[in-house]
This record gives structure tokens, C-alpha cells and sequence, in this order.
């Protein structure tokens, strides 16, 4: 069992530090450390992260679409170069008004993470300037990444399918019709 | 002084010397670039959004198509992400199997990165063969897991199948070829006056900022800093093999970058013959799972990660509690690397060395908009 | 001289060598669209070695005879292409590699990806799989030259008689249209 001697210590200082502002905190495993605060303070957390305990590298801002609970939640995630610990900081924006705030002062690549979350969930970071579109092009239904957008109906709508995918749901059955061939009793179950 | 008049070019998307379908737009005064910006989004394909309908094995046969040249971190992440999300253990053979493809992956992927790189240079001779030898290690690939370049291989409770009989000598004998021909390409490729004169002093990265913009894998260690998540958060076995991680190229341009990933290749070859000592004759290679289609993850998420040829591989994993994944974020190195890096280390540079400071990022577009 | 060309047998000449000349000289764009990208160097290179049929790269569009497909084409893509292959110069030839340019293959339901090529472009030779190995690339560039030297690769013909159906069916898509017409 590896002690978490850092990981620990992280816990306790952020803790310590914002008190009531951090909601949650918890060493997850060995290099895995969690936090949950709220869009107000994540400014803050973030650079008190950077600045102080040496977070110097934001790997990924990612996002998770929580339609039952009707939030986003926002999952910044920093790695600490000496100490080899990743921690990963959790944020819920309202799902119906996505409002979060632009760090890309604090990261530079934050503004391409940024730029697609805008793009794919359609949340609005204040004061993120950069094109608004960075992989899409012409897209005027939900932002695709949405849980109630479905794809599949959006495919139906707007491409065509060639004929013959239907009848290549079963291989066997094609391939005996097509050469009269008898398919056994027993194989029969085997073909769908 | 004259007002210089400023050039907008467009490089790419279809452009010989840019690393896959991408466009850059150059803002040039003579042959200098003054800004230049990424375009990207010409090969998404919504992999996020398709794993969310798939249920978790059907997710495991696409992930491996999110990077084309390095297909195997991929399959590699997403079964570490399942596996410790359910808490599912791995047989001791599979773990050594899963680092013996990975530095095979490794292997091949830096050779292809041989081609690109002097290609870019206009040295083509090496191209025609360190890609001609590359097919060795698909061979090998072909052997082991049955297709050349997307092999489905490493999924969640270990691999697909066993080694071959027989399987460990030839990759020995491809491993003994390689070492001799890396050679034959140092005395073409680094000893050669062009390459010297190409790339020394071009795309530079400021190593004190380099962490902090993101940068990762052999641009950073090109930057003299030691940084290789193999070593610093060992995955599968790799705290009992031994290898170095260069820090020792400091220069921060072009030609450091080439000379780690010169020292790296080598690294591997090194690597591939310790895990055929140690890797266990017998034993099994799967942990069975249940059936695929009542297979239900507990609700949960993890991030991991694993050094790929271009740098840290991330994956965000999120399992709702139902049979299919909630969510499935990649973080591959190119998306930084690509984007905000390379829009500020072009600023400069003349028009020529674009597709140098590119192919030596390791910028690889499928895996930055996926 | 317009006697000769006037001549059935002569003129059967005449297109027999201009199908040979054409087919034994295939220069095909260098333009990554998809994935299948990756085993394009093998092609070209020393142990497959493409050359040797007489298949090699071009930079530009316009001294291209080949537009090869390699697998999916988002949609932002298909408009590069579109614009790509209407710059290319009579005859010219158009290979989908892969499955997913015969029916979406592995994206069959993702939003951004085109499901079937040929009602975009006109296709000549399917290469199908994924992906496709070297040798299956080979195989179609060879099944590419008998056709053409059988004069049956037409597919350019046809998309200037039926242009108005391909636009039709690349605008249902491509919402935001700006592109120069196509000059013949």
C-alpha cells in the first residue's frame, strides 16, 4: 500500500485554505485527487492551485452531461510536475443557463478547451474570444455533444443509406439465399 | 520605414506537407509568418458522441480509430479506464503482452515519424525505408492480432489473444534487424549537413513556459525536462523494466526533438528485450466478462493515462451505472501541440519550416477533434 | 490529317493509345481526406512500391488523375473535395477507400460523416475494408487501369452530364454554399 503523503496534504491545505467554498475533497487513489467547488470560486481554486501548490499543467478541461439532474458538470484536470499527482477539480453549471467563467488567462490551451465545450454543449464561458466555430461547420441544430441530441435521428434525416445493409443483418441467411443452400436444423439458432 | 505589406496563405488542408487533413492560415510579411491559426475539424467524427450508444465492449472496436498512426495507447487507456472503474484485475501474462504492444506500437509509430520527418526536410531516401521497414512490425501486428495498422487488441480484462508459437523469437529477430538498420538512417538522416542546417535553432519552445503551455511528450523532454508518464505514474509493468528518459537534448527546437525520439526508439528495442525475458510462458491472458450486453459498469469515473509516441494520452471515463458509457474524453497530445503551440512557436519562421515544426510536434489531426 | 481521324479504325487507334498512355501514368492527389491515409506510405514505398505500376503522388490538384477517398469524409471535408476534384483536369478518376465511403462503415450513425460517396462524386473503383491492406490498394489501382484501358472509367463524363443531380444532392448538405462555379 503506497501512502498518500501528498495526496493527503493537497486535501488538507485546499481544506484549510477556502474552507466552506470547497464542497467536496477526497483522495481517490494513489496520484488522484478530487475537489468540488462551485463556478464562483473555481477562479480561485485554480489559481491557488497553479500559483502556490505547483499544479503548473492543466491537461484537460472535460464536461459531463447530467440531463436527469439538469446539470453539466465541468471537470478541470491539473497534474503536478514534481510531486506526479493529478487532481481533478469538479464544477456543475446549470444546464439550462451555462454560464462558466474563461480561464484562459491562467492556461493558454484552456481557450481550445473552451472553444469546443462552447462548441459541443454549448456553454458559454465569459469573455472567451476566438472563433465560434472550431470543428463544426454550418451547424444550426443542439450542440451535438447535448445527451438529447440524438445522432442517430439526425442521420436518418439527412444522409441515405445504400440499400443492402438491411439484408447484411444476417450474413448466413443472405449468403444461403443467395446460392440455394439448405441452412441445418442446429445452425439455425446460430443465425440471427 | 516601409510599411511591409502582409500575404495571407493558406496551408492545407490539401497540402503535401501538412501531417494529415488540417489547414493552417499563415499571415506572412516576405517569407516570415506573423500569425498564423489552426483550422481544424475536417475529420470529426463524434467518437465521444457514437460511444455513448454503444454499450462498453462495442465502444472498445472504435476507440482504437480515434489516432491512426498510434492506434494502441487508445485501447490501452480505455481498458485501464473500465477496468478501474469496475476494479477488474488483469492476468500478470496479459499485463506483459499489453506493454510488449505498446512499445511495438511505439516502435512503429516513430518510424513512420522517420519518413515524415526527413520527408519535410527533403530528404526522401529515408523515408522510402524506415516506412519499407516499418512493415516488419505490422508483420508482426498482422501475426499477433490479425489486422496492419487498427488491431482491436488490448480490451478490458486483459488481451485478446495469446502470443503465437514462436512469436517471441521473430520479435526478436525484427527488434535485432531494426537496431542494425537505425544505424544506416543516423548516418543519412543526423550526419547529414541538410537536416543539421534544417532544423537546429527552428521551433524554438521557451523551456521555462513549456509545462505551463501544455506541452508533453518529446517536445518537453526536447526542452530538457525529464517527463514521461511511464516513469512518472507507472502503468502495467514498467517500474521493472529499466530505460532512460533523455533530458539531455536541451536545445528546445527541431533537431532536440529529433534526437530524443533518435534515443527513444532505441529505448524501446531495449525495453522489447526485457519484457520477452520476463514475460511468464503460461499462464492466462483474459479475465473473462460477462455477457457484453448485460454488462454494467458501477457508477464512477477515472482519468488515466499512458505515454504514446507524441506524448501523454489521456482518458476521461465516466460510467453512469447503465451498460453504456456517459461519457468518453480524450485528451490526445496533439490537441494542445497542435493548436495553441504551434500558433505561437510559428510566429517567425519562415514559410518552409512549417511542415518540420509540425511533423515534430507530432501533430496528428484525427486525434484532435476526434 | 483530318482524313485519318475521320477513319473508324484510325480513330479505334487513336483512343486505344491515349487509353494506354493514360492508364500506365497515374499521378493520384496527394490528399489525406480520412484515416486510410496510413497505408498510403506503405504503398508508395519500398516493399509494396506503387511506382512499379505506375501509380505515384501529385501535389497539386490540377496535375492530379487520381482523387483517392481514403475512408470517411466529414462534411466539412466533402466541400474541400468537391472543390479539389472540380479543379482537376479531364480525365480524372475517383477511387473510395474503405468502407466507409461505400456505406459509413464503423461512423454508419455519426453526425458529421457522409454515408455513401457516389451520391457526391462520381466513383470509378471501390476499395473496400478497414482498411484496406497495400495489396488491396494495388488491386484496385490495377482494376482502376483495366478500366481504363478498356475505356470504361467514365465516371468524369458522367458527373458533367448529370451535374445538376450531384449539386443537388452536395447542397442538401453543404448548407453554406460559396463556392465558384465549375469551369469546364
Amino acid at each position: 500500500m503506497a501512502d498518500l503523503i501528498y495526496e493527503n496534504t493537497v486535501v488538507n491545505v485546499v481544506k484549510e485554505h477556502f474552507k466552506d467554498d470547497i464542497i467536496d475533497a477526497k483522495v481517490r487513489r494513489q496520484r488522484r485527487v478530487e475537489l468540488r467547488t462551485n463556478t464562483n470560486n473555481i477562479e480561485s481554486v485554480l489559481l491557488f492551485l497553479k500559483e502556490k501548490m505547483g499544479f503548473l499543467h492543466l491537461s484537460h478541461i472535460s464536461c459531463v452531461d447530467w440531463i436527469e439532474e439538469n446539470r453539466f458538470e465541468l471537470v478541470y484536470i491539473l497534474w503536478h510536475p514534481q510531486e506526479k499527482v493529478n487532481v481533478l477539480i469538479k464544477v456543475d453549471v446549470d444546464r439550462l443557463n451555462p454560464v462558466a467563467p474563461n480561464i484562459d488567462y491562467i492556461w493558454p490551451q484552456a481557450n481550445t478547451y473552451e472553444r469546443e465545450l462552447r462548441e459541443m454543449f454549448g456553454i458559454q464561458f465569459e469573455g472567451l474570444v476566438g472563433r465560434h466555430e472550431l470543428i463544426l461547420e454550418d451547424w444550426d441544430d443542439l450542440p451535438p455533444m447535448r445527451r438529447d441530441f440524438d445522432t442517430l435521428q439526425y442521420v436518418m434525416q439527412n444522409y441515405t443509406f445504400r440499400s443492402g445493409r438491411e439484408d447484411a443483418q444476417d450474413v448466413r441467411e443472405t449468403i444461403a439465399k443467395r446460392t440455394g443452400e439448405e441452412i441445418p436444423e442446429f445452425a439455425k439458432k446460430y443465425s440471427r | 520605414m516601409r510599411k511591409e505589406k502582409t500575404t495571407t496563405i493558406y496551408l492545407g488542408p490539401q497540402h503535401p506537407g501538412i501531417t494529415g487533413n488540417m489547414m493552417v492560415k499563415l499571415e506572412v510579411q516576405g517569407d516570415t509568418i506573423v500569425k498564423a491559426e489552426t483550422h481544424i475539424g475536417y475529420l470529426h467524427r463524434g467518437f465521444e458522441k457514437l460511444m455513448e450508444r454503444r454499450n462498453w465492449l462495442q465502444s472498445f472496436t472504435i476507440v482504437c480509430r480515434i489516432c491512426v498512426p498510434e492506434p494502441d495507447p487508445n485501447e490501452e487507456n480505455y481498458a485501464r479506464g473500465v477496468e478501474e472503474i469496475e476494479g477488474r484485475e488483469v492476468p500478470e501474462k496479459a499485463r506483459w503482452i499489453r506493454m510488449l504492444v505498446l512499445e511495438l506500437a511505439r516502435i512503429q509509430s516513430y518510424l513512420l515519424w522517420y519518413g515524415g520527418q526527413s520527408g519535410s526536410a527533403g530528404l526522401y531516401t529515408i523515408g522510402q525505408w524506415s516506412v519499407g521497414d516499418r512493415n516488419y512490425v505490422l508483420d508482426l501486428f498482422e501475426e499477433l492480432t490479425g489486422g496492419r495498422v487498427y488491431h482491436m487488441y488490448i480490451w478490458p480484462g486483459g488481451v485478446r489473444r495469446d502470443l503465437p508459437k514462436g512469436f517471441k523469437s521473430r520479435v526478436a529477430k525484427v527488434m535485432d534487424y531494426l537496431e542494425k538498420r537505425l544505424d544506416d538512417y543516423d548516418r543519412v538522416m543526423f550526419d547529414n549537413a541538410v537536416f543539421q542546417k534544417r532544423t537546429q535553432g527552428v521551433g524554438y519552445i521557451p523551456p521555462e513556459k513549456a509545462i505551463e503551455w501544455g506541452v508533453v511528450g518529446p517536445p518537453l523532454r526536447g526542452a530538457g525536462i525529464k517527463s514521461d508518464v511511464r516513469i512518472d505514474e507507472p502503468y502495467e509493468f514498467y517500474d521493472q523494466v529499466e530505460f532512460e528518459v533523455p533530458d539531455m537534448y536541451n536545445t528546445s527546437d527541431v533537431w532536440a526533438r529529433a534526437l530524443v525520439r533518435r534515443f527513444e526508439i532505441r529505448q524501446s528495442i531495449n525495453i522489447i528485450r526485457q519484457i520477452l525475458d520476463k514475460m511468464p510462458d503460461n499462464g492466462p491472458v483474459w479475465n473473462k466478462i460477462p455477457n457484453p450486453h448485460k454488462w454494467k459498469l458501477p457508477r464512477g469515473d477515472a482519468y488515466v493515462k499512458t505515454e504514446s509516441a507524441r506524448g501523454e494520452f489521456g482518458y476521461y471515463v465516466v460510467s453512469d451505472g447503465s451498460e453504456h458509457p456517459r461519457r468518453i474524453h480524450v485528451r490526445g497530445p496533439a490537441y494542445v501541440h497542435g493548436i495553441t503551440l504551434l500558433e505561437k512557436i510559428l510566429v517567425g519562421q519562415n514559410i518552409a519550416d512549417v511542415a518540420l515544426i509540425m511533423n515534430s510536434l507530432g501533430t496528428c489531426p484525427p486525434e484532435m477533434e476526434r | 490529317m483530318n482524313y485519318v481521324l475521320n477513319d473508324r479504325e484510325s480513330s479505334k487507334i487513336v483512343e486505344f493509345i491515349k487509353n494506354f498512355a493514360r492508364k500506365n501514368s497515374l499521378w493520384v492527389l496527394a490528399y489525406g481526406t480520412g484515416c486510410g491515409a496510413i497505408e498510403i506510405p506503405p504503398t508508395m514505398t519500398s516493399r509494396y512500391d506503387a511506382e512499379r505500376f505506375s501509380v505515384r503522388g501529385a501535389a497539386t490538384p490540377r496535375q492530379a488523375d487520381v482523387l483517392l477517398i481514403t475512408g470517411y469524409l466529414s462534411v466539412k471535408t466533402l466541400k474541400r473535395v468537391i472543390r479539389s476534384y472540380e479543379q482537376m483536369q479531364d480525365p480524372k478518376y475517383v477511387i473510395g477507400f474503405g468502407s466507409c465511403t461505400i456505406n459509413g462503415g464503423m461512423y454508419w450513425d455519426s453526425y458529421n460523416t457522409i454515408k455513401q460517396l457516389d451520391l457526391y462524386l462520381p466513383v470509378d473503383v471501390y476499395i473496400n475494408g478497414c482498411m484496406p491492406r497495400p495489396e488491396a490498394v494495388l488491386a484496385g489501382f490495377a482494376k482502376l487501369q483495366e478500366l481504363i484501358g478498356k475505356g470504361e472509367a467514365n465516371g468524369w463524363k458522367h458527373y458533367k452530364e448529370n451535374l445538376e443531380w450531384y449539386r443537388q444532392n452536395q447542397q442538401k448538405l453543404i448548407k453554406n454554399w460559396k463556392m465558384p462555379d465549375y469551369n469546364w
